[in-house]
């Protein structure tokens, strides 16, 4: 733009009303800028509310107002028309002025490279929000450093991808600290040529994610509550949800009843913030199920108001918990950073009153913060009625609702960032006729209701009273919750095959528990010989040895043997030490049934009674067993599995390491029925996987299964042969025995092909199974 | 015989917590066994010297362990300058004197050790002494007990089905949280908010017996705590030093552990 022209541009551009006719002006007035400018206006103009574009062209003036340059004008064109549907127009417009703002502190290159990057950064980053934070921080950069602000903007993908907008920000602080007044050192930095540029990048790369926090959640959760909800990894890649971050990832904790599900990751902080922050998430979400009380029905509910009184309903059931638990206050403060500035957006405020009704120090003076406070203060001899939340949500509602902010529930996500995304607390079922298409929006706005196989935790049979109607539909396909990918070797390829399995956590049906100890009773006779089994084995128990040539103590009674034999003249016997030896144990256990169609056939003529099926053995077989190895400590886990195609391998649950050999594991291994097909080598990764995490030295897995590895989608059984003996070499090299054992009356399975010979032990009469795996375990155990 | 040392001269404090007070005044009214079932620091043994003192006898200790033989308890024959000489063991000093013999963590003795009881435990009250050829009965005033904890036990460590039949059982629990408190700021003199917030977090660690924990913080733990506390450790680290770390050794618990303690804090 030439000198001559800006007189009388920086008048036009004062009359705001005209921006769009300004804009179409100076675009009109000179040819490069005209053939980028008619395109672009024709998409962004179509369909767009005049008061929106009159707000966007009013940036680009600005922009163009501080000589920024056609390369930049057009650049801004550029990106409003590919960021429109995801920004809006005001939002860009906004995004325009913040170029323009960075062009007078940084120079036009700068502004220029600022809007190539935000496609990318829009991609990584959630909203608007967001996106001008990010150009905040390049503001910021320039008043210290305006010649590497272009330089920085043209690696954001290098440095967004890996960490995130808290990494971004770290980064450019820790550039400016590292290159001070050295602005060769900082090009260098921020260059990412530097070695300290290049390490702090992949240390923001590290993350924790719930796999490495899962343990010591549920450990948390089981000191505050005794009995916690159930936590499972969020599903990912659920469309267009407030809630869900670039790339389909859950950003917050939802509630589907008893179950918490956690996003995976939290991108973008520290590894340290990350634990805390999946620990304050837990213990909010846990604060729910514990002092919650059940659903709202959403009635006539606009989504502000369901934000606002889910907001109440957080703060509410926070103070309850903190009155309980006083130092949780210390766990969630951190994360309540809005502050009492800038822009009253309504996300914004809804963030602000967060803070306000959980920091009594906090100081804002807005209105509706001040009102918000006011009311839950009148509410607060009434924290134990959930009705309060709604009655304090609904008048705040209004009230903003009257301020005219915008609010889209489609981007909204609920801060501080440890809290859930609210649409736990609403019961969505049997919206009114006319009502349907908008409860539609604003379920589909924020979250669909969870997926399949939100069972009820273990122990809790099936009466979830919370469980919405779409979940218990999606449940009873039964598929289960997605809980792991696993890769499938491809024979004829040669190649493995990544995430081409998908592993279902299955809620196995409960049974009745007393048919196990029937069926325990019914076998005496084998009982008594796999209890001989454990007494002869010893396990666990030190041996002490008597009479001793060595030892570390005397053996007071041969000692005082001797001394008499040697009074007496005789010959004394040397033998007066004592000595123990331990047999260590150190063993943890996983039990892999296979449950497939094939195992519901009968066997005739096992033991007395009436004829059974070969699952009946099985389930005998391991009742027996972890009956008897339950005083030896030793963890044992059981799992069964089927499988109808690559993307549903279901893996029942039927008794973890630690749970002791009861009632409830009982029932789960008596409801299970035979069916579908078998994909062993997924569930043997899964197993190999669980079993990777215990503590102990030695690690086994006992595959009971009739050897004939097949599933519906595979035409070539020896297909699943070899990746199951894949599976079982590449668990060895990490220190997991696999051992299988398979119950082949005709002697056709492919055992000792899957297992290696070694490690498989062929069982032809089913009678024999009980007492043969017992014997098995203790030799495998004791070896 | 002199059994002086054994006698008990200050009343031990004991707050009872149920009516275990009435039922081992019962038993003992006829010398009948008596076994303390609970978990480790619930005040078993504090019991016991509390029940000594209050029927006037004295107490015999002995901490049964693996490696106790039958004469550990009996008594044996040792050297002397001009032969042997017979030495009674605890069991036998109770017997003959008249004390209360309280055998504590009985199954840690092997089985074959704790048959010694048997002919003691039942309508003969006697003990062989078979070294000594000699069958003695027991005194009067004698009463046995012993205490067992049944979570630690599993079915290859278990008392004898004979020997379990032989006992009244007492069973104790942590007591009431109020009533813990209150025997947490009398044992270590602190103020009841410290109390309550230890017993709160006794609590959280019991939460995960079975999940992850043998046992939880015992309320001996909590009166260490609340000492350490007295003597000017602050509330968390205390609370790490006698409880977290002794209880387990594995990271994560301890993580987890130490997060619900600064829950209740
Ligand atoms: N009811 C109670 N009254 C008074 N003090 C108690 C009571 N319960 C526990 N204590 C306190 O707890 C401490 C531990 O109790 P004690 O030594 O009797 O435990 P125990 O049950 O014998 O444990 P262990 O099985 O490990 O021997 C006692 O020293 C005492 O301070
Ligand atoms: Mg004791």
């Amino acid at each position: 733009m030439s000198p001559a022209r800006r007189p009388r541009l920086e008048v036009l551009v004062t009359d705001r009303e005209q921006a769009v006719a300004r804009l179409h002006q100076l675009a009109g007035a000179r040819p490069a800028l005209r053939s980028a400018f008619q395109p672009a206006w024709q998409h962004i103009a179509s369909g767009a509310d005049p008061a929106d574009l009159e707000a966007w062209a009013s940036g680009i003036l600005d922009l163009a107002n501080v000589n920024a340059g056609p390369g930049c004008l057009v650049a801004a064109w550029q990106i409003s028309v590919t960021l429109q549907p995801r920004l809006g127009l005001v939002a860009l417009g906004d995004v325009v002025r913040a170029a323009a703002e960075l062009c007078r502190r940084a120079g036009s290159r700068a502004a220029q490279a600022g809007l190539n990057a935000c496609p990318t950064v829009a991609a990584r980053l959630h909203g608007a929000g967001e996106m001008l934070q990010w150009w905040r921080s390049l503001h910021h950069l320039a008043q210290t450093a305006p010649e590497s602000v272009a330089l920085v903007a043209s690696n954001v993908a290098a440095i967004l991808e890996p960490a995130g907008l808290g990494g971004w920000q770290s980064f450019l602080s820790a550039g400016l600290k590292l290159g001070g007044t050295d602005r060769a050192r900082r090009l260098a930095f921020f260059g990412l040529e530097d070695e300290a540029a290049r390490r702090m990048l992949a240390r923001l790369g590290e993350t924790v994610d719930f796999q490495h926090v899962e343990r010591g959640l549920k450990l948390f959760l089981t000191a505050l509550w005794a009995n916690p909800p159930a936590l499972r990894i969020a599903p990912h890649g659920m469309p267009g949800s407030g809630g869900v971050g670039p790339g389909g990832w859950p950003r917050r904790t939802s509630l589907a009843g008893r179950i918490v599900l956690m996003p995976e990751v939290y991108r973008g902080v520290s590894p340290e913030t990350a634990r805390l922050l999946f620990r304050a998430a837990a213990a909010h979400a846990s604060a729910h199920v514990a002092l919650g009380a059940g659903r709202f029905p959403v009635g006539q509910l606009k989504p502000l108001q369901l934000a606002l009184v889910g907001l109440i309903e957080d703060a509410r059931i926070e103070a309850l918990a903190m009155a309980r638990f006083p130092g949780l206050r210390r766990l969630w403060a951190p994360f309540h950073t809005a502050a009492a500035t800038g822009a009253a957006t309504a996300p914004g405020l809804l963030a602000r009153l967060a803070r306000a009704l959980f920091d009594p120090t906090y100081v804002d003076t807005d209105a509706f913060v001040v009102k918000g406070r006011a009311l839950f203060a009148e509410h607060a001899g009434r924290l134990d009625d959930p009705a309060m939340s709604r009655r304090v949500g609904n008048l705040l509602g209004n009230d903003l609702g009257q301020q005219r902010l915008q609010f889209n529930a489609r981007t909204y996500v609920v801060e501080p960032a440890y809290r859930d995304d609210g649409l736990g607390l609403w019961d969505f079922t049997d919206p009114p006729a006319e009502r349907a298409d908008q409860i539609e929006v604003v379920v589909d706005a924020m979250r669909p209701q969870p997926q399949a196989g939100e069972a009820p935790p273990r122990g809790e049979p099936e009466r979830d009273p919370l469980a919405g109607g779409r979940a218990r539909e999606a449940a009873s396909d039964g598929r289960g919750v997605v809980v792991a990918t696993y890769p499938e070797w491809d024979r004829a390829g040669n190649v493995e095959r990544p995430a081409w399995t998908t592993l279902r956590d299955v809620p196995p049906p409960l049974g009745d528990a007393a048919r196990i100890d029937a069926l325990l009773a019914a076998r005496p006779d084998l009982r008594q010989r796999i209890a001989r089994l454990v007494r002869g084995a010893r396990l666990g128990l030190p041996a002490r040895l008597r009479r001793q040539i060595d030892g570390p103590d005397l053996d007071l009674d041969a000692l005082l043997e001797a001394a008499i034999a040697m009074r007496r003249g005789e010959p004394p016997d040397e033998r007066i030490h004592r000595d123990t030896v331990r047999l260590a144990r150190d063993l943890s256990v996983s039990i892999l049934l296979d449950c497939s169609q094939s195992t519901g056939e009968r066997v005739a003529g096992y033991g007395a009674g009436p004829p059974v099926t070969v699952l009946d053995v099985q389930r005998q077989a391991v009742a027996l067993l972890a009956e008897a190895t339950a005083p030896t400590g030793d963890p044992l886990a059981l799992r069964a599995f089927a499988s109808c195609g690559r993307d549903d391998v279901r893996l029942f649950r039927l008794k973890e390491f630690s749970e002791p050999w009861g009632a409830p594991a009982k029932a789960r291994r008596a409801g299970l029925q035979p069916g579908l097909s078998t994909r062993l080598g997924a569930a043997l990764r899964h197993a190999g996987a669980e079993l990777a995490a215990a503590r102990t030295h030695r690690r086994l897995i006992l595959v009971l299964t009739d050897g004939e590895a097949s599933d519906i989608d595979v035409a070539d059984p020896l297909d699943l042969v070899e990746d199951t003996r894949r599976v079982s070499r590449q668990l060895k090299a990490r220190g997991i025995d696999v051992f299988g054992v398979t119950l082949d009356p005709c002697g056709t399975g492919a055992g000792a092909a899957m297992f290696g010979a070694g490690n498989c032990m062929k069982v032809t009469r089913l009678d024999d199974l009980p007492a043969r795996l017992a014997e098995l375990y203790f030799r495998l155990a004791r070896r | 015989m002199n059994l002086s040392p054994f006698r008990i001269a200050a009343e031990p404090y004991y707050r009872p917590v149920g009516n275990e007070v009435s039922i081992f005044e019962a038993a003992y009214r006829d010398r009948l066994p008596v076994m303390l079932k609970g978990p480790t620091g619930c005040g078993k043994t504090r019991f016991v010297e509390h029940m000594a003192w209050k029927l006037g006898r004295p107490l015999i200790t002995v901490a049964a362990h693996e490696d106790m033989t039958a004469a550990d308890l009996a008594g044996r024959y040792l050297l002397s300058q001009d032969g042997t000489v017979w030495h009674d063991g605890p069991l036998t000093l109770a017997v003959r004197g008249g004390a209360i013999c309280y055998l504590d963590e009985i199954v840690e003795a092997r089985q074959d050790t704790t048959v010694v009881i048997h002919p003691l435990t039942d309508g003969r009250r006697m003990l062989p002494l078979e070294k000594r050829n000699e069958l003695l009965a027991a005194h009067p005033d004698f009463q046995l007990v012993i205490s067992y904890n049944p979570g630690y036990q599993s079915a290859v460590k278990d008392l004898k089905e004979s020997t379990k039949q032989r006992f009244i059982a007492i069973d104790f629990t942590y007591p009431e949280p109020e009533i813990e408190a209150e025997i947490v700021m009398r044992e270590a003199g602190t103020e009841a908010g410290l109390a309550e917030t230890l017993v709160d977090i006794a609590g959280r660690s019991r939460n995960l017996r079975g999940a992850g924990l043998n046992e939880g913080a015992s309320t001996r733990m909590l009166i260490h705590a609340a000492r350490l506390v007295g003597a000017g450790v602050g509330l968390e680290q205390a609370a790490r030093a006698s409880i977290v770390l002794p209880i387990t050794d594995d990271a994560e618990m301890r993580e987890a552990l130490t997060a619900a303690i600064a829950a209740c804090v």
